[in-house]
């Protein structure tokens, strides 16, 4: 059909430009994620003083609506601490937040499903409680939420569809500018509302082969 | 940063305009019942379509819930209410507007009635084989098992993981102020243009969100432990 | 005993993909008779009870509900044709099943169990439901737990629920898919009591069974299978005294003690 040539399979460089920025954020997002979510479950499990401020951190990104954080680190953080800088960095900072605080909860019922057991045989053998940590629970902690991690990450390239808000260029933002130009949302807004659908779609099959493979090999259930 | 940290804490101003602000919360909470009915309906439709003998019938069950289970919520949101007006106006020749309410209790039904549909299905998939020959060997006809034997417990079964799901829903429904529904994030917008002062609102409202969900989530904890000691006892 | 027997199993055959399960399974039930059947594992008792309310479809042969075929009808113009699933369901109505499982509905109290059937298919007004399957518990010895849910009962009173729960259908007979195997022995008992009181009220029962001497107590004819097809078959007193052939006595020593 001719309108899907001309507006979207034409404009696939602008809309590729957008995918790659989401691409961009959504991994920043996901990496910092990751290490926020141990540092905070960390904290929470071992350090017993803090625990307190870490389980209401925790329970503060979890809670709060991704739209209310994002508007809140992109226009009050940068006026109370000074960053972020920019809104991409705000994009992608508020994105990590939230999904930091699922991880946390996350990456805690992990340590907590590994049996009391595996420690003391550890201990028995000698071994210290970093090694003990680092050589045994820890790698069960990475295999069993595997799969949760990986669907934290297709929430984070859900939830980054609102960057387009605080004017990061996404692949969101890019299509509805192109919409503003050419006054036709139909073939723009389908094929950009199926790119998305297309690409968590594959990332959540993914991790379900990932998760069946777990299973099979190491006979571990998804936590 | 003293001076912004006082004023960004200086909720006062959220306060003062707390009539405005709570009204606009309600509307997040009738775009929430609105769209919890559709969400459950719907759902409980795929989900019964991905049951059935034909497999055509199942493949557009699962279809259906793959595309709104993987769609963000905001571009369902524009999509709904942009482009399925002039698809629905092409067909009728003429000219449809949705009115912002019907596209946000619409797209968040959609989008969550994929994740309901799921529910279901592993709701019904754990009924014991038996409880339902024991409702043939009775002669109930499929639709009597269905309402009598298999519902009440996928029910009972499912409920923290529904309850979970609502309040999913209901942190949601704040991006439909981007399409100017008059919920709470739409008002703050607005008294930040009166105002021009952003870090008490959006202070004040990340502090509301954060102490409705903590109560509702922490309810649904507690409620969910109890619900599952009950039901496995 | 009448002339027309209470259920006719005709040359029934079943297989599951290319495992033969019945090989033509043909008796009679009469009017106030019970009939055991009996054999090893594997040997189709289950299947064959199934078929009997039509549970599993046979892939050839007939049950007969007092002359009347559960699978096939004669339509207006005299042909015959497939009954629909809503015509066997109403003729499914007639029969009683108590499975190995009990499979009470565990939503519901004993009670609600009781009445769901007889309120929502035989359309009884709740009142009466109530009245007669109360009287059902009272039967059964369980009228004090009928306001319990099934999870808070052993498994001999889950058990003896479920037989309250078929008996207010009123069925026109009672099939019992190996009733106790799922129980403990000191439960077994209890229930094994009520089926022989139900018995000897003269209620129409096949039983599928592992308990011989309750077999031969209480039957009027005990059937072999093995293997889909009938062995034997006759009076308990010979089936159990003088078993004919050689696969029975196999199957008898193993649970003579």
């Amino acid at each position: 059909m001719g309108n899907w040539e001309r507006l979207v399979w034409n404009q696939r460089d602008v809309l590729l430009a957008g995918l790659g920025v989401t691409v961009e954020v959504c991994a920043i997002a996901f990496t910092v994620a990751i290490i926020g979510g141990l540092a905070l479950c960390l904290v929470r499990t071992y350090l017993a003083p803090l625990r307190p401020i870490a389980v209401v951190v925790i329970e503060f990104f979890r809670d709060t609506p991704i739209f209310v954080q994002l508007m809140w680190v992109a226009y009050v953080w940068p006026e109370m601490f000074g960053f972020p800088s920019t809104f991409f960095n705000a994009g992608w900072l508020a994105l990590a937040l939230q999904s930091s605080g699922y991880l946390a909860e996350t990456f805690r019922a992990g340590i907590e499903a590994v049996p009391r057991g595996q420690r003391e045989a550890a201990f028995s053998a000698g071994m210290s409680q970093s090694q003990t940590f680092a050589r045994i629970v820890l790698p069960q902690v990475a295999l069993a939420t595997a799969p949760s991690i990986v669907n934290q990450f297709t929430v984070i390239v859900k939830s980054s569809t609102l960057i387009s808000v605080i004017t990061v260029p996404d692949l969101m933002s890019q299509s509805q500018k192109l919409v503003n130009v050419w006054y036709e949302p139909i073939e723009i807004l389908t094929a950009t509302a199926g790119i998305y659908i297309a690409f968590v779609f594959l990332i959540s099959s993914a991790g379900k082969l990932l998760a069946d493979r777990l299973l099979q090999r190491y006979g571990l259930n998804a936590s | 940063m003293s001076e912004a940290l006082k004023q960004s804490l200086d909720v006062s101003l959220f306060w003062e305009y707390r009539g405005v602000l709570l009204e606009g919360l309600t509307f997040n909470f009738f775009v929430f019942l609105c769209s919890a009915v559709v969400a459950l309906s719907v759902g409980l439709g795929a989900a019964l379509l991905r049951m059935n003998r034909l497999w055509p019938i199942r493949w557009i069950g699962t279809l259906h819930v793959e595309v709104f289970r993987n769609a963000p919520d905001y571009i369902m949101l524009v999509w709904v209410h942009f482009v399925l007006p002039l698809l629905i106006g092409i067909v009728i020749r003429r000219r449809v507007e949705f009115h912002p309410f019907l596209s946000a209790v619409l797209a968040l039904g959609l989008v969550y009635s994929g994740y309901f549909a799921e529910t279901f299905r592993a709701g019904i998939q754990a009924i014991p084989q038996g409880n339902l020959d024991a409702g043939r060997a009775f002669g109930m006809s499929e639709r009597l098992i269905l309402w009598r034997i298999a519902l009440p417990q996928v029910v009972r079964r499912m409920l923290p993981e529904a309850l979970n799901l609502f309040v999913s829903m209901f942190k949601a429904t704040t991006i439909v102020s981007l399409i100017a529904v008059p919920d709470l994030m739409y008002n703050v917008s607005m008294v930040i243009q009166q105002e021009m002062r952003p870090l008490p609102l959006y202070t004040g409202a990340a502090l509301t969100y954060f102490l409705i969900i903590l109560m509702l989530s922490s309810g649904v904890r507690v409620f969910s432990e109890r619900w599952r000691r009950k039901i496995l006892a | 005993m009448g002339d027309v027997p209470r259920i006719r199993i005709a040359d029934l055959h079943k297989n599951f993909g290319p495992l033969e399960v019945l090989r033509g399974v043909s008796f009679d039930v009469h009017r106030g008779n019970v009939v055991s059947v009996i054999g090893a594992s594997g040997s189709g008792k289950s299947t064959l009870l199934r078929c009997v309310n039509y549970l599993e479809q046979p892939n050839s042969g007939e049950v007969y509900i007092e002359g009347e075929p559960l699978g096939s009808r004669i339509d207006a113009r005299g042909q015959r044709r497939p009954r629909s699933l809503a015509e066997i369901n109403a003729m499914r109505r007639e029969l009683g099943v108590v499975f190995q499982q009990f499979n009470l509905w565990p939503h519901m109290t004993v009670l609600g169990n009781v009445i769901e059937a007889p309120i929502r298919v035989r359309k009884l007004p709740r009142k009466e439901a109530i009245a007669y399957g109360e009287e059902c518990l009272r039967r059964v010895k369980l009228i004090d737990k009928r306001s319990e849910y099934p999870a808070r009962l052993s498994g001999g009173q889950q058990q003896r629920a479920a037989i309250a729960r078929a008996l207010a259908m009123r069925p026109k007979a009672m099939l019992f898919d190996e009733a106790t195997s799922s129980l403990d022995p000191e439960l077994t008992e209890e229930v094994l009591g009520v089926m022989r009181e139900l018995a000897a009220d003269g209620t129409t029962m096949i039983v599928v069974t592992h308990e011989m001497s309750f077999a031969h107590e209480v039957s009027d004819r005990v059937i072999f299978l093995h293997h889909g097809m009938i062995e034997e078959e006759g009076p308990p007193a010979e089936i159990f005294g003088k078993p004919k052939s050689d696969r029975l006595r196999q199957f008898l020593s193993k649970y003579r003690k």
